[in-house]
C-alpha cells in the first residue's frame, strides 16, 4: 500500500495538530478507563483491567498555497461504527463554527489513530473526496514506543492505481515537514522542557537562552557526524558509491558560506552596534540610578540643613 | 564532569523537577468524574472564601492553543474560552477554543454571535467526547503585559457572580516572542468591597505609559493564581520526537528582526517615562527624604530594571545571530578572526 507519493505536493505539519489528536487520544482512551479508585481495586481482582485502545477520528484543516498544504489545526469527529461512516452533519456544523473564527483554513483531509492504515479507512477517505478532491489522510501511531526515534506520524495521499487490471484507489506515503510560528515554537518548548516560567536573574535567563541553542547545534552536529562517518564508509569502500548522494552532499556544501556579501555586513555590523548601543544606554541609567541613590543617602546622612549643624554623622 | 554539576546547580536553583518517565497512570488527570464535578459544584466552597481557588493548571493543548490564537491576532486583542474542571483549591484547564469577536467592541457583555457560537460549539465537544464545562475565558494584550484593565476587571466580577468556578487568563503573545518565554497570567477578582488581608507584591512587570493609570487604578482588586502545566504521556513521548524534527527551526529563529517595532516602542515608552522620573525628581530633592521610600521603588529603579530587561532580550537575539554566522558564514572567512561577543552581566 505504501509506496512513496508522485503528488508533488509538500506538506507542512504544524505541532499544533500532533497534540491535538494525541489529547484526543489521551480523552476517550482515559474515559473508556476510568482510573481505579483504590489501589486495592485491581488486586482484588488479580488481573489488571485490560486497557482499550480505541481508535479517534477527527478532521485536519489549513491552506493549500500552490503546489505546498500547510495543516495548521485539526478538530474531532464523530464515527458511526454501523455505517463504518464519519458523521456527516456533525462534521458541517463544526466546519461551520470553525469558519467562523479561522476563515482561511479549508478542510483538507481526516486524521485517525492506530498502527496502520487499514482498508476500512478508504471508505471514509472516499466520503470526503466531495469535500476535498485529494484530502490527506494523518495517521498518529499512539503507542509509546522509547526506542523510537522518529515522529509516529504518516501522511497519507490516494492515488488511482491500477492493480490486476482494475483502477483502484490506493494510500501511498508522503513525506512532510514541521512548520512551526515563533510563538507556536515558544509554547511547544515551554512544555515540552517545562523551563523555569519566572524571568529569574538575568543569569538564569541567559543559561536557558543558550541551553536552547545549544541543543539545536547539538542535533546539527550530530547529523553532520552520521553524514561524515558514511562519507567516510564510502570512501573506504564499505558502502556501495551512491552518485546521487554525492552529489546532495555536494551542493549542501557549496551553500556554505549562507550568505556573503557587502550588504549583509554592513547590516550585520550595524546590528550589532545597535545591541552594543543598547547596552551602553542601559549601563548609563543603571549608573545613574545608583549614582542618584547615592547622593540621596549622602545627604540624609550628612544633613547640612538639620539644627545640629556642620556635618554630623548619622547614627 | 563539570557541566553536569552545573546543570544539577541550574535545575536546584529553579526548582525544576526531575521529569520521570510519565506513565499512562499519570494521565488519570485526563478523566472526566461527572458525578463529583456536581457534587463540588453543589457545595460551593468558593462561595465564603474569595482567596479559595490558589492554583491553575494548564494542558499543553490548551497553553498552545491560547498562544497561537493571541499571536494570530497581531496587534489587534483576541478573546476565547477555556473548559476543564476543579479540582480542590486548583482549576484545571484541559482545552481552550477561540471566538469570534472583534477586539475592538466593549466585552462586558459579548455578542449574541459569540454565545451561540459557544452554545453550538459546547454542545458539538459534548458530543465528540469532551465533557468538561466551560471554566474561564482569555484574552490577549499584545504588547501591554498580562494583567487585568478596567473593562477586564468588570467584566470578570460579573462572570464570577453568575458562572462560578470562573478564571481570567490573559496572555501576551508580543512579549512571549520577544523573550523568549510564555507570558501568561490567570487572575481572579475579589467581589466587591472586599479587601485583601495582606498587601501581597505580584511579579513585577513594566507597563507601557499610556495604560499604567489603568493598571494602577484596579490592581489591587484582583489576584494573580499560581500557573503550572501539565501533559499526557503520550504527549511528552510526541514532543521528544518533535524536537528530533523542530531543532532547525529553534536555531533558525531571529527574535531581533521579528521584533523590531516592539523594541522600538519599548524604547521610546522607556525615554518617556524616564522624562516623568527626571521631572519628580528634581522637585523631591529638597529636603530630607522620609523613609516612605524604602517600600516601593523608585522611579528611577523601575527604569533601570526596565532598560535592563530590553537589553538583555537584544543581547540573546544578538547571541543567536552571532552564533549563526559564526556557524555557517566563517567558512570563507578563517583569515578573518571573529571577537567573542562580551557579554555585559547585568543584573537586574
Amino acid at each position: 500500500m505504501a509506496s512513496s507519493s508522485s503528488s508533488g505536493l509538500t506538506f507542512k505539519l504544524h505541532p499544533l495538530v500532533i497534540v491535538n489528536i494525541s489529547d484526543h487520544y489521551t480523552r476517550v482512551k482515559s474515559q473508556m478507563n476510568p482510573p481505579p479508585l483504590t489501589s486495592t481495586s485491581t488486586t482484588v481482582n488479580g488481573v489488571e483491567p485490560l486497557q482499550q485502545a480505541p481508535r479517534v477520528y477527527g478532521c485536519v484543516i489549513g491552506v493549500q498555497r500552490g503546489r505546498t498544504v500547510e495543516i495548521f489545526n485539526s478538530f474531532e469527529l464523530l464515527y458511526d461504527p454501523s455505517t463504518h461512516s464519519l458523521d456527516r452533519p456533525f462534521l458541517e456544523k463544526k466546519q461551520e463554527l470553525y469558519k467562523k473564527v479561522f476563515p482561511h483554513f479549508y478542510i483538507l483531509g481526516w486524521y485517525s489513530t492506530g498502527s496502520d492504515a487499514q482498508e476500512s479507512d478508504m471508505h471514509i477517505h472516499k466520503a470526503l473526496m466531495d469535500i476535498n478532491e485529494s484530502p490527506l489522510y494523518v495517521l498518529l501511531n499512539p503507542t509509546i514506543n522509547p526506542a523510537q526515534k522518529d515522529l509516529p506520524v504518516t501522511i497519507y495521499e490516494s492515488e488511482l492505481h491500477v492493480i490486476d487490471g482494475i483502477p483502484q484507489l490506493i494510500f501511498v506515503r508522503s513525506s512532510y515537514t514541521i512548520e512551526t510560528v515563533e510563538a507556536e515554537r515558544i509554547s511547544v518548548d515551554h512544555v515540552a522542557h517545562l523551563k523555569p516560567s519566572d524571568g529569574g536573574s538575568a543569569a538564569t535567563q541567559l543559561a536557558a537562552h543558550l541551553t536552547g541553542i545549544h541543543s539545536a547545534i547539538k542535533m546539527l552536529n550530530s547529523r553532520i557526524r552520521v553524514l561524515h562517518h558514511y562519507l567516510v564508509g564510502m570512501q573506504k569502500g564499505d558502502v556501495p558509491c551512491e552518485n546521487s548522494l554525492l552529489r546532495q552532499v555536494s551542493s549542501l556544501l557549496r551553500r556554505l558560506p549562507a550568505i556573503e556579501s557587502e550588504k549583509f555586513q554592513d547590516d550585520f555590523l550595524m546590528e550589532y552596534n545597535d545591541t552594543l548601543l543598547i547596552t551602553y544606554l542601559a549601563m548609563f541609567t543603571n549608573c545613574s540610578s545608583t549614582m542618584n541613590e547615592l547622593v540621596d543617602k549622602f545627604n540624609t546622612a550628612y544633613d547640612r540643613h538639620s539644627r545640629r549643624g556642620g556635618r554630623t554623622a548619622f547614627i | 564532569m563539570d557541566s553536569a554539576v552545573a546543570q544539577k546547580t541550574w535545575e536546584l536553583e529553579n526548582n525544576i523537577l526531575a521529569a520521570e518517565a510519565p506513565d499512562p497512570s499519570s494521565d488519570s488527570i485526563f478523566h472526566y468524574d461527572e458525578v463529583a464535578q456536581a457534587k463540588f459544584l453543589k457545595d460551593k466552597p468558593w462561595a465564603n472564601d474569595p482567596h479559595f481557588f490558589k492554583r491553575v493548571k494548564i494542558s499543553a493543548l490548551a497553553l498552545l492553543k491560547m498562544v497561537v490564537h493571541a499571536r494570530s491576532g497581531g496587534t489587534i486583542e483576541v478573546m476565547g474560552l477555556m473548559q476543564g474542571k476543579t479540582d480542590g483549591d486548583a482549576i484545571i484547564v484541559m482545552d481552550a477554543f477561540a471566538l469570534p469577536v472583534e477586539g475592538t467592541e466593549t466585552r462586558v457583555n459579548a455578542q449574541a454571535d459569540a454565545y451561540e457560537y459557544m452554545v453550538d460549539y459546547s454542545q458539538t465537544n459534548k458530543q465528540a467526547g469532551r465533557l468538561e464545562n466551560v471554566v474561564g475565558w482569555y484574552h490577549s494584550h499584545p504588547g501591554y503585559g498580562c494583567w487585568l484593565s478596567g473593562i477586564d476587571v468588570s467584566t470578570q466580577m460579573l462572570n464570577q457572580q453568575f458562572q462560578e468556578p470562573f478564571l481570567a487568563v490573559v496572555i501576551d503573545p508580543t512579549r512571549t516572542v520577544s523573550a523568549g518565554k510564555v507570558d501568561i497570567g490567570a487572575f481572579r477578582t475579589y467581589p466587591e468591597g472586599y479587601k485583601p488581608p495582606d498587601d501581597h507584591t505580584s511579579e513585577y512587570q513594566t507597563i507601557p505609559l499610556n495604560k499604567i493609570e489603568d493598571f494602577g487604578v484596579h490592581c489591587k482588586q484582583y489576584y494573580a493564581l499560581n500557573i503550572t502545566y501539565f501533559k499526557s504521556s503520550l504527549d511528552s513521548h510526541l514532543l521528544d520526537l518533535l524536537w528530533n524534527k523542530y531543532w532547525v527551526n529553534t536555531l533558525s529563529s531571529s527574535p531581533l528582526l521579528g521584533n523590531g517595532d516592539y523594541v522600538a516602542g519599548q524604547i521610546s515608552d522607556l525615554a518617556e517615562k524616564l522624562e516623568q522620573a527626571e521631572n519628580q525628581l528634581i522637585h523631591s530633592r529638597i529636603g530630607p527624604l522620609g523613609t516612605s521610600r524604602k517600600k516601593e521603588e523608585s522611579q528611577l529603579a523601575k527604569i533601570t530594571r526596565d532598560s535592563s530587561k530590553i537589553t538583555v532580550e537584544q543581547v540573546h537575539g544578538l547571541m543567536s545571530q552571532v552564533l549563526k554566522n559564526i556557524l555557517f558564514n566563517s567558512v570563507g572567512q578563517q583569515n578573518r578572526n571573529e571577537q567573542p561577543v562580551s557579554d555585559p552581566m547585568i543584573e537586574a
